[in-house]
C-alpha cells in the first residue's frame, strides 16, 4: 500500500496538538453550561419546580371532535353519536384501590345495582401505578350519577366520555354506510401526513371510509390542574374541537325500508336510481350487518359469526357481486343487431324450441318453441333461439364492444370502496385465461347472458337508466352533498355524464317499447309489474350458476341452494318521462318473473304510492315557508 | 489480512467500558419510562433496546476488525449507498409524526439517515486524507466536501428531519475547522450564513417554525410546541439534587412528556437521579469525548484521526445537543441522545462508530512499529 505509506510519512502529528487543546477547552465548556443550567433547574429553581410538579399536575387531555352526520336525501338522520361513559380507577391517585372499588361497589349496590365490567382486579404487583384500570365500559346513566355525585368518596375514579357513533337504521343501510373501528397499525403506517394517531377512530368501510377526512373533525385540547388525589382542579387552557362535516347522501331512507321489507329473507341486493340523474335512490344487501356492533370493538364471536357466514353479510353485492345478467342482457344483443343493420324489427326466426350448433343442441326455456318470431316478441317473451341466431350473426367481437358501449366490464365509477368490474369475454381473455381458443358455442351463450359474462348489479342498472333516459350514462351518484355542521355547504357533489349509449334514439325507442311489452302484454315474462296504469317497462333474467341437466323444473326444489339459479329483475317506470330504474338480483331464487319481480313491484308501488307524494308535500312546505 | 496478535493486546478496554455502562443506564432509563405506559403489543422498549444493543455490539466487531485504511478505501462507495437509500426512503420509506424516515427491511425498521451520519464523516475523512496540503483550507476549496455533506441534508430536510440534517452540517464544520481553514474564509462563511436564515427560515415546516419560536417564547403555546420545553423543565428541575428516585418521576409516569422513551429521554433520567445523577452520566460522556480526542490525538495518520475526530465529534454535538434542548437552552430539533434514547438504528450507528475509534486505537502501535 504505498500510497497510506505516504500519508502517513506526510502526516505531521504536531500541527493538530494545538487544536487538540482548543478542544478540550471548547468541550469542558459545553460541559460547563449544562451543568450550570442543570444547577440552576435543580437546585436553585429545583424547590419551587418540584412544587409546580407536585401540586399543579398539569395534564394535557385531547377532546375528540364530535364525527360528521350522515343523513338522508330528506334530512333524515342515518348516522349520529351519543356518549359514551366509561369508568377506571387509577391506583396512584386512589391510594387503596381495592378499598375504593368495594366502595364502589357497596354506593351502586345500595341502589340495586351492580358494578358489571370487570370482577377481578389485578394483583397489586402488577399494577402500573399511573396506568388506569378499567372498571366497566358503556355504564348507565343511573350509574354515572351515583358516581358523580359521590366523587369525593371515590379518589382516583375517573369517568371518561367518549363519543360513538350511533346508526340509528341498524343493519338496513350497513353497506352504504360502513362502520368505524380504531386506527390500525398498518393504516397508521400508510398514514405519511400524520394526521390520524394510535386510538383514533377512522372509517373502516362505506361512506364512513371514503368520506373520512371530512366526517372526522379536528381535535381540540385542554390542559387541566390535578391535585395529589388526581382530581381535576380547573381548566387552564383549552382549544375546542372541530366537529366534522356532515355527509347528505342520495339515498331516500324511507324507500330503502320499503325495499327492506319487501325483500325479507332472502339472499341479494336491490338498487334503485333516478334514471334523470344517476343518484342511487336505494341500495339494499342482504343479509347484512349491524354496524353498531364496531363501535367499541366488535367482539371475536361477533367477528367471527360475520366472516364465516356463507351468505357473506359483509359483502357489498350491488357494487361488488358478480353475476351472469341472464337475459336482462339480450336487450344490449338487440341493440347491437339493430346498430349493425344485422336485423330490421321485421326480421324474424323460427324457434322451435332449439338452436342446433354443430353436433351441440342449445335449448329455449320454453320446449314447444315461439314458432315464427320477431325482435319484439322476442325480448317480451324472452326467446332464447331468436337470440342464439342474433349472436350467431353478430360475433364475439362486435357482442364485446357493444357491452363495452354500454359500460360493462369496467367500474361505474360510484363513490364507495371495493367497486369490482365485471367481466366481458373476448377471445383474447380465453386464450390468455384458459390456454383454449374461443368456440362459437361460447358466443350462443353469451348471446342470452350466461357463460363466462360477469356483471354487477349496479352496471346493469345503469344500461336500464341510460335506455330509459334516452342514452345518457351517468356515473352513479350516492354522495350528495357535504356540508358544515351548521349547515354551511362545503361541497356539493353534482351528476356526472359519461358517456352516450352507442344506440341511435329511433331504435332505443323500439328496445323501450318491447321492455314495456314484457311487462304489460299478456305473454310478457314480467307481468307481476303490470299496473293499471300500465306504466313499467322491465326485463326478467335468469343468471344460470350451472348447467342444469335437461328436465330439470320439476326437480326445482330438490336442487341444492348453492347450485339454484339466480333471479334478476331490472326495469324503470313511469314508460313515457321515466323517473326510476330498479334492479332486483335475488341470489339462487330461481326464475327472475317468479322471483326477483314481486319485489320490484313493491318497490315501484312504494315509489308511486308513497314517495312521489310526500316528496310533493315536503317541496309544498318548502314554498309555503 | 493476517491477524495480528499484538491486536488483541492493544484493544481499547476503557472505550468498551464506558460505552457498556452508558449503554446499561440507558437500558434502567428505558425500563422506568416505558413503566407507566400501556403495553403496546409486543416487547417493551427496554428490552427491545437491548437486542440492540446486542446488534451494535456485532457492527461494532466488524468495524473494529477490518483495518480502517481497507474501510477508508472504500468510503466513497459506503457514502454513495447511503445517499442511494435516502432516496429509496424519499420514496418508498413510512413515516409516523408527519415525517418519512424509515425503510423496512425484512420487518426491520431502519433510519437511513442514522447511517448517513457514518458515511459522511468516513467520506469527509478520506477527502480531506486524499487532498492534503500544508496551507490552510479557503473556501473555494471547501466546496466540494461542502457537497459532500449538503446531499444528504437537503435530503434528510425534505423527510422533513431538521435534528439530522443539521448535524451533518455541523459534523462538516467541526471536521473543516480542524483540518485548518483560513480566517478570512471563515468570516465570509459566517457573514453569509446570517444572510441566509431569513431565507433558510422560509424553507422549514411549519411545525418547525413553531418549535423554534416557542423556544423564545415557552408560554406562547403552551398546549402545542411549548409544551415539551416547559414539562421538561419541570421534569428536570423537580428532580432536585438527588432526585425522586427510580421509577418515581411523577412527570414522567403521568405522561407529561410525549417523547420520553426519544429524544426527552434525559428528562425522564434528571428527574428521577437528580442533579448527582445528571452529572455523574455527563461525566461519563465527558470522559468518553475526552478518551475519544485522546485516540485521534495518538492516531498514526491523518485518515485515522479524521475518522476518530468525526465519530467523537458525532457523539459531542449529539449529547450537547439533545440535552440543551431538554434542558430549554436549545430550541426543539429532535436529536436522539446517544446510548439513551431508544433507537435501533442510532444505537447500531453509534456502535459502529465506537468500533472504528477502537480501530484506529489498537492499530496505532503496530504502525509505530513499521514507521
Amino acid at each position: 500500500m504505498p500510497k497510506v505509506q505516504d500519508n502517513l510519512i506526510k502526516y505531521d502529528p504536531s500541527k493538530f496538538r494545538k487544536k487538540f487543546k482548543i478542544l478540550l477547552w471548547v468541550v469542558s465548556i459545553a460541559l460547563f453550561i449544562l451543568i450550570a443550567r442543570m444547577w440552576c433547574l435543580q437546585v436553585i429553581k429545583g424547590d419551587v419546580l418540584r412544587q409546580r410538579s407536585k401540586d399543579n399536575r398539569v395534564r394535557l387531555r385531547e377532546i375528540k371532535p364530535l364525527r360528521g352526520l350522515i343523513k338522508d336525501v330528506k334530512g333524515n338522520i342515518l348516522v349520529g353519536n351519543r356518549a359514551s361513559f366509561d369508568i377506571s380507577i387509577i391506583p396512584e391517585d386512589a391510594g387503596y384501590v381495592n378499598a375504593v372499588v368495594k366502595n364502589l361497589e357497596g354506593l351502586y349496590s345500595s341502589k340495586g345495582l351492580k358494578l358489571s365490567g370487570m370482577n377481578i382486579l389485578p394483583e397489586k404487583k402488577r399494577r402500573k401505578p399511573f396506568v388506569p384500570i378499567k372498571l366497566e365500559r358503556e355504564i348507565s346513566r343511573e350509574k354515572l350519577a351515583i358516581t358523580k355525585t359521590h366523587s369525593l368518596d371515590l379518589p382516583g375514579v375517573v369517568i371518561d366520555v367518549m363519543p360513538v357513533r350511533e346508526y340509528f337504521l341498524g343493519e338496513m343501510m350497513a353497506h352504504i354506510l360502513g362502520y368505524v373501528g380504531e386506527i390500525s397499525h398498518s393504516e397508521l403506517k400508510r398514514d405519511i401526513y400524520g394526521i390520524y394517531k394510535t386510538g383514533d377512530m377512522v372509517g373502516k368501510y362505506g361512506i364512513e371510509k371514503c368520506l373520512d377526512k371530512y366526517l372526522k373533525g379536528g381535535s381540540g385540547g385542554e390542559q387541566i390542574e390535578v391535585n395529589v388525589a388526581g382530581r381535576e382542579l380547573k381548566v387552564l387552557g383549552k382549544i375546542d374541537p372541530v366537529p366534522g362535516y356532515n355527509v347528505v347522501l342520495t339515498v331516500d331512507s324511507h324507500l330503502q325500508r320499503i325495499a327492506q321489507d319487501a325483500f325479507k329473507g332472502k339472499a341479494g341486493s336491490v338498487v334503485v336510481m333516478d334514471v334523470r340523474d344517476g343518484s342511487v335512490l336505494v341500495m339494499l344487501n342482504k343479509p347484512s350487518f349491524d354496524p353498531n356492533l364496531f363501535n367499541r370493538g366488535i367482539s371475536t364471536d361477533n367477528w367471527e359469526r360475520l366472516l364465516n357466514n356463507p351468505l357473506h353479510p359483509m359483502e357489498n353485492r350491488t357494487i361488488s357481486g358478480m353475476y351472469p345478467p341472464g337475459s336482462t342482457y339480450k336487450l344490449i344483443v338487440a341493440a347491437a343487431a339493430l346498430e349493425e343493420g344485422l336485423i330490421t324489427p321485421k326480421t324474424s326466426f323460427f324457434c322451435n324450441g332449439s338452436f342446433t350448433l354443430g353436433d351441440r343442441t342449445y335449448r329455449c326455456w320454453e320446449k314447444r318453441g315461439h314458432g315464427e318470431i320477431s325482435l319484439h316478441r322476442a325480448i317480451v317473451e324472452s326467446c332464447d333461439v331468436y337470440f342464439y341466431n342474433l349472436g350467431k350473426l353478430i360475433g364475439i367481437a362486435k357482442l364485446g364492444e357493444y357491452a363495452r358501449g354500454f359500460g360493462l366490464g369496467a367500474k361505474t365509477g360510484i363513490d364507495l370502496p371495493g367497486e369490482k368490474k365485471g367481466l366481458i369475454p373476448t377471445r383474447e381473455w380465453k386464450l390468455n385465461r384458459f390456454k383454449e381458443p374461443w368456440q362459437m358455442g361460447e358466443t350462443i351463450s353469451v348471446a342470452i347472458g350466461q357463460g363466462f359474462m360477469l356483471v354487477t348489479p349496479i352496471q346493469l342498472l345503469n344500461v336500464y337508466c341510460a335506455l330509459a333516459n334516452g342514452g345518457t350514462f351517468y356515473v352513479p351518484r350516492i354522495i350528495k352533498g357535504i356540508e358544515t355542521a351548521e349547515g354551511q355547504i362545503v361541497k356539493q357533489f353534482n351528476p356526472k355524464i359519461k358517456s352516450r349509449i352507442p344506440v341511435s334514439k329511433k331504435n332505443i325507442e323500439i328496445l323501450k317499447k318491447a321492455l314495456w311489452g314484457a311487462v304489460n302484454e299478456n305473454k310478457g315474462t314480467g307481468r307481476v309489474l303490470k299496473r293499471k296504469e300500465k306504466d313499467v317497462c322491465g326485463k326478467t333474467g335468469t343468471a344460470q350458476v350451472v348447467g342444469l341437466p335437461e328436465n330439470d323444473d320439476e326437480k326445482k326444489e330438490e336442487t341444492p341452494y348453492k347450485l339454484r339459479d339466480h333471479a334478476l329483475f331490472v326495469c324503470f317506470a313511469p314508460y313515457k318521462n321515466p323517473e326510476i330504474a330498479v334492479i332486483v338480483v335475488v341470489e339462487h331464487g330461481g326464475h327472475g318473473g317468479s322471483a326477483a319481480a314481486p319485489i320490484a313491484r313493491k318497490i315501484i308501488d312504494g315509489y308511486f304510492d308513497n314517495i312521489k307524494t310526500e316528496n310533493a308535500k315536503l317541496v309544498a312546505i318548502g314554498q309555503s315557508r | 489480512m493476517k491477524f495480528d496478535r499484538r491486536l488483541l493486546f492493544n484493544f481499547d478496554w476503557v472505550l468498551l467500558f464506558l460505552v457498556l455502562s452508558i449503554s446499561f443506564i440507558g437500558v434502567l432509563n428505558l425500563y422506568s419510562a416505558g413503566y407507566s405506559l400501556a403495553d403496546l403489543n409486543g416487547k417493551p422498549l427496554y428490552v427491545r433496546q437491548m437486542y440492540w444493543i446486542m446488534i451494535g455490539l456485532m457492527f461494532m466487531v466488524i468495524c473494529f476488525c477490518i483495518d480502517y485504511r481497507f474501510i477508508g478505501r472504500y468510503a466513497y462507495v459506503f457514502y454513495v449507498i447511503s445517499i442511494i437509500l435516502l432516496i429509496v426512503v424519499f420514496f418508498y420509506g413510512s413515516g409516523a409524526h408527519g415525517s418519512q424516515r424509515w425503510l423496512v427491511v425484512g420487518g426491520f425498521f431502519f433510519q437511513p439517515s442514522e447511517v448517513v451520519k457514518l458515511t459522511v464523516i468516513l467520506a469527509l475523512a478520506k477527502y480531506f486524507d486524499d487532498n492534503q496540503t500544508n496551507e490552510n483550507y479557503n473556501l473555494r476549496k471547501l466546496l466540494l466536501p461542502f457537497l459532500i455533506a449538503l446531499l444528504p441534508f437537503l435530503l434528510i430536510l425534505k423527510q422533513p428531519d431538521l435534528g439530522t440534517a443539521l448535524i451533518l452540517i455541523v459534523l462538516f464544520l467541526s471536521m473543516a475547522i480542524f483540518i485548518g481553514v483560513k480566517w478570512s474564509s471563515i468570516i465570509s462563511a459566517a457573514i453569509s450564513g446570517i444572510v441566509l436564515v431569513p431565507l433558510c427560515w422560509n424553507v422549514l415546516k411549519n411545525y418547525q417554525k413553531e418549535r423554534i419560536l416557542a423556544f423564545f417564547n415557552p408560554e406562547r403555546d403552551p398546549l402545542g410546541s411549548g409544551y415539551h420545553v416547559i414539562q421538561s423543565i419541570i421534569a428536570v428541575g423537580s428532580g432536585g439534587i438527588i432526585g425522586k428516585g427510580f421509577l418515581r418521576g411523577t412527570q414522567t409516569h403521568l405522561k407529561f412528556l410525549p417523547e420520553q422513551q426519544t429524544d426527552f429521554v434525559f428528562s425522564v433520567f434528571a428527574e428521577e437521579w437528580g442533579f448527582l445523577g445528571g452529572t455523574v452520566l455527563m461525566g461519563i460522556f465527558f470522559v468518553l469525548v475526552l478518551w475519544g480526542l485522546n485516540v485521534a490525538r495518538n492516531s498514526r495518520d491523518l485518515l485515522g484521526a479524521l475518522i476518530v475526530f468525526g465519530v467523537t465529534m458525532l457523539v459531542f454535538w449529539e449529547v450537547f445537543i439533545n440535552i440543551g434542548m431538554v434542558l430549554g437552552i436549545i430550541p426543539v430539533v429532535g436529536l436522539p441522545l446517544p446510548f439513551l434514547s431508544y433507537g435501533g438504528s442510532s444505537m447500531v450507528v453509534l456502535m459502529a462508530g465506537i468500533g472504528l475509534i477502537m480501530n484506529v486505537s489498537m492499530r496505532r502501535f503496530i504502525l509505530q512499529q513499521k514507521e
